[in-house]
């Protein structure tokens, strides 16, 4: 299996980079919701009055959720990069193209984005550089 | 060598029941389309040297019965070709010169780039959506349709439209996965049609042109 998919990236010089975009969006799309129901249970302390939704924010404080969020970032960024790719697609806009299209918009755009964000998150954050 | 020679080979020299089908053998026919090593190619066409593996695997197409070995039907392909209507159907079927497309005009340029399919159902294969959903036309259908609803010699363009609007088996389907255009064997993006197709019924006031 392993050797197969090698050799069809090998091959088509990820010509497949269509099915590779379409998986990440779905799975990307499933992290989010399940990042969402998190979020909902967060923000419904605050039903509680301040104390307990300070302690809910206080556990998400810590460097090891502060990873966490620098991989969320991670999954928002290719989630929306990537949506911006299927806009433009829908919009007839570089469907010819679309292989380059994945590399500069979802990869090369999102990488930016995502390290202009996940660098302070990292030094500030979590390894609480002064 | 190519893989269809490779093939050949091992049918006369190894095991003289294996089946596979060809014909042309320069890539104009569309008969020999399989999967080798997982992705579907016509054998004719496929070198084995460039495969650069070890080991050549060569298996029927998926999404359609195998009738022996690596020869499949492809009878769902062409189900779904009747049902977009590939058949030409004239506006004029009686008159008396002949209608000219001119060689500049939108339409003739696209189709020079859209009317290349030889039918070998490589398409049909890749598409995962195919795979699901056996009433879904198929990007190479949607790509003929395309090629007709352009037409302006074409009388049934509101019935092919129809067909390509229908919200479970219609263009609506296709997620843009591309999967089609990369193994298109005649390099038709096969994709570019069934978007043309969306863009076209979302704007139905506008006149349909390229």
């Amino acid at each position: 299996m392993t050797s197969s998919v090698g050799a069809v990236l090998k091959k088509y010089r990820w010509q497949f980079s269509g099915m590779v975009a379409w998986t990440l969006q779905r799975v990307t799309g499933i992290l989010l919701l399940l990042y969402l129901l998190l979020h909902v249970h967060t923000i419904s302390k605050l039903s509680q009055g301040p104390a307990a939704f300070d302690a809910a924010i206080a556990t998400f404080s810590s460097p090891f959720f502060k990873c966490l969020e620098i991989g969320l970032l991670g999954v928002v960024v290719l989630h929306a990069f990537n949506g911006i790719r299927i806009t433009l697609v829908d919009l007839g806009i570089g469907v010819g193209k679309q292989r380059q299209l994945f590399w500069t918009i979802t990869v090369g755009m999102g990488l930016l984005v995502f390290l202009a964000g996940a660098i302070p998150i990292l030094l500030f954050a979590v390894l609480k550089v002064r | 060598m190519t893989v269809l020679d490779a093939l050949i080979r091992v049918q006369r020299e190894m095991d003289g029941s294996i089946g596979f089908r060809c014909s042309c053998r320069v890539g104009m026919c569309g008969t020999c389309a399989v999967q080798v090593n997982r992705i579907p190619r016509l054998m004719c066409s496929t070198l084995v040297k460039t495969l650069d593996a070890e080991v050549v695997t060569v298996e029927p197409l998926p999404h359609y019965p195998v009738i022996k070995d690596v020869a499949v039907s492809l009878a769902p392909f062409f189900a779904q070709w009747r049902r977009a209507q590939a058949a030409f159907r004239p506006k004029h079927a009686d008159a008396p010169t002949l209608a000219i497309i001119g060689k500049d005009s939108r339409f003739r340029q696209l189709a020079a780039t859209k009317r290349d399919c030889i039918t070998c159902g490589a398409c049909y294969a890749a598409c995962s959506i195919t795979g699901m959903n056996v009433r879904y036309l198929g990007p190479a259908a949607i790509n003929k349709a395309l090629l007709r609803v352009l037409d302006p010699r074409d009388a049934a363009r509101a019935d092919r439209l129809k067909t390509l609007d229908q919200s479970s088996d219609g263009v609506w389907r296709c997620h843009t996965q591309f999967n089609c255009t990369a193994v298109c064997p005649r390099k038709i993006d096969l994709t570019d049609s069934i978007v043309r197709v969306k863009r076209a019924l979302l704007r139905p006031g506008k006149a349909l042109t390229v």
